[in-house]
């Protein structure tokens, strides 16, 4: 609510944490032994993507974001597995009660949007879910930039 | 719910104006009219003097609550309020009558919060004449509040305040000095200078001005990203069964052998190489210690390096058991 905000921190981390998560991911998927086979090419490209996701997630900061959180968290689901993030100072849920506070019907369908293609929008302030947002944005980019590079690298020649 | 009678009644009526006929209306309109000093809607109300004595004769030494005519106006009542506004009771402006009559025909048009006036009706049943008209100043207050949002906050504060005193904050014409219409502008504010953030980002933003179209231009910024991920996962997919693949098996062998600290400098000229445009020095030179690719080496041995202890030493061991438990 102050007019002194902090400055919006979206930093993210250099390409080669990126390069080095998604990498280790992989070489874990190389050693499950169903992985290599061709014929379940779907299979690997699912979990390929997941690898990404997830590995990108964590080389963005791990639990320091709300949309990696939810990112990881809704992978753990899948796997119902029940991954433990350590308290943050300001719960999420507080958020929830603040939602009768978040008006303008206008700008709220687009918001809506936004949250359904962010991870873990659906708690968000609108302000929060922009800085969320943006974030997301520059590591997807750098994600999309690791495997581009991978994919080249590996390309036949 | 109508279980009062008398005048309590009318004011109930008179408060649910949204759904009442223009008769009814006018039918609680004239029952108040021997009430000095309240009624508005004839603009013949002096708004300094004889709301100051209704005031004064009620024992209560209030400013009054004027709020704003426009769409994110509120009104605060809070007892921190009192002294700051009991000063500017004086600075009462005939013109703030006008927006009260005008208020008042809003109010006729809103939907009220019938339980709130309810408990106030309930509550001053007993004292009628001027607490009833002082309940209608409140009630025409919260209508104020209607009209703009419902928030707890200033509910749970209007109930606070009926139960010790009426507190009257008096807002400056034209400007809402409500802490919600403050707090309501500021993150308005916040929202506009994230989208400035964001159209930074995007590329090819700069024309686009409008708030709709902006985030329409993000959304579809973000669909494409990620629609890049899964295209290049598949591409990746395709490509990993071949030998090739143990690149990053040796890649990773080189990074356990090599210290954490190297890195950075080792891969930070490829950075710019990528920048200008050739990927292929990119993965060659990240990869600083490594063969050429028609070299690699058989895939056992980076295999073998790789999964045994060293991997444990080089990454988090949290992370290790993330990716594993998650499949990944």
């Amino acid at each position: 609510m102050a007019s002194a905000d902090k400055p919006i921190n979206t930093d993210v981390p250099e390409k080669d944490v990126f390069t080095l998560h998604f990498l280790q991911s992989l070489s874990n998927l190389r050693r499950q032994n169903t992985f290599n086979s061709p014929e379940k090419t779907n299979d690997r490209v699912k979990k390929i993507k997941k690898a990404a996701y997830v590995s990108m997630a964590r080389a963005a900061g791990g639990t320091n974001r709300l949309w990696s959180r939810a990112l990881l968290r809704r992978a753990a689901k899948e796997n119902s597995k029940v991954v433990r993030f350590p308290r943050r100072k300001k719960r999420v849920t507080c958020l929830r009660r603040r939602r009768s506070n978040r008006r303008d019907p206008v700008e709220e369908e687009e918001a809506e949007r936004l949250r359904n293609l962010v991870p873990g929008g659906g708690g968000m302030e609108t302000s929060k879910l922009m800085e969320e947002t943006a974030h997301y944005i520059k590591c997807l980019s750098m994600q999309v930039k690791v495997m581009q590079c991978l994919v080249d690298g590996l390309a036949p020649k | 719910m109508m279980m009062m009678n008398g005048e309590a009644t009318e004011a109930e009526l008179f408060l649910n104006c949204a759904d009442m006929s223009v008769l009814e209306r006018q039918r609680a309109q004239l029952n108040y009219h021997h009430l000095p000093g309240f009624f508005s809607n004839s603009s013949t109300i002096n708004g300094g003097e004889i709301d100051d004595g209704f005031l004064a004769s009620a024992g209560l030494d209030l400013p009054e609550i004027y709020g704003e005519v426009h769409g994110d106006a509120r009104i605060s009542v809070s007892p921190g309020n009192i002294t700051n506004e009991s000063g500017n009771s004086k600075k009462r402006k005939f013109g703030c009558v006008d927006t009260e009559t005008k208020v008042f025909n809003e109010k006729k048009k809103m939907m009220m919060m019938d339980r709130e006036v309810e408990v106030e009706e309930e509550e001053e049943k007993s004292k009628i004449t001027e607490q009833s008209t002082k309940s209608i100043m409140k009630m025409k207050n919260k209508a104020k509040k209607e009209q703009n949002s419902c928030s707890n906050d200033s509910s749970k504060v209007t109930k606070d305040s009926q139960r010790t005193d009426y507190i009257h904050v008096r807002a400056r014409r034209g400007q809402a000095t409500d802490s919600h219409s403050i707090a309501e502008r500021a993150r308005r504010e916040k929202i506009s200078e994230r989208m400035k953030f964001l159209q930074d980002l995007v590329p090819g933003c700069e024309k686009i001005t409008g708030k709709a179209g902006m985030l329409d231009e993000i959304i579809n910024y973000v669909q494409s990203l990620q629609r890049q991920v899964e295209f290049l996962s598949m591409k990746l997919a395709t490509v990993s069964p071949r030998l090739d693949f143990n690149i990053d098996d040796i890649f990773a062998k080189e990074v356990v052998s090599a210290p954490m600290m190297n890195l950075p400098n080792s891969v930070m000229p490829p950075h710019m190489m990528v920048n200008s445009g050739y990927p292929h020095d990119m993965v060659n030179s990240g990869y600083v210690h490594f063969n050429p690719m028609q070299q690699v080496v058989t895939s056992s041995d980076p295999l073998a390096c790789f999964n045994n202890g060293q991997s444990a030493t080089m990454w988090d061991s949290d992370v290790q058991n993330l990716y594993s438990s998650l499949g990944v």
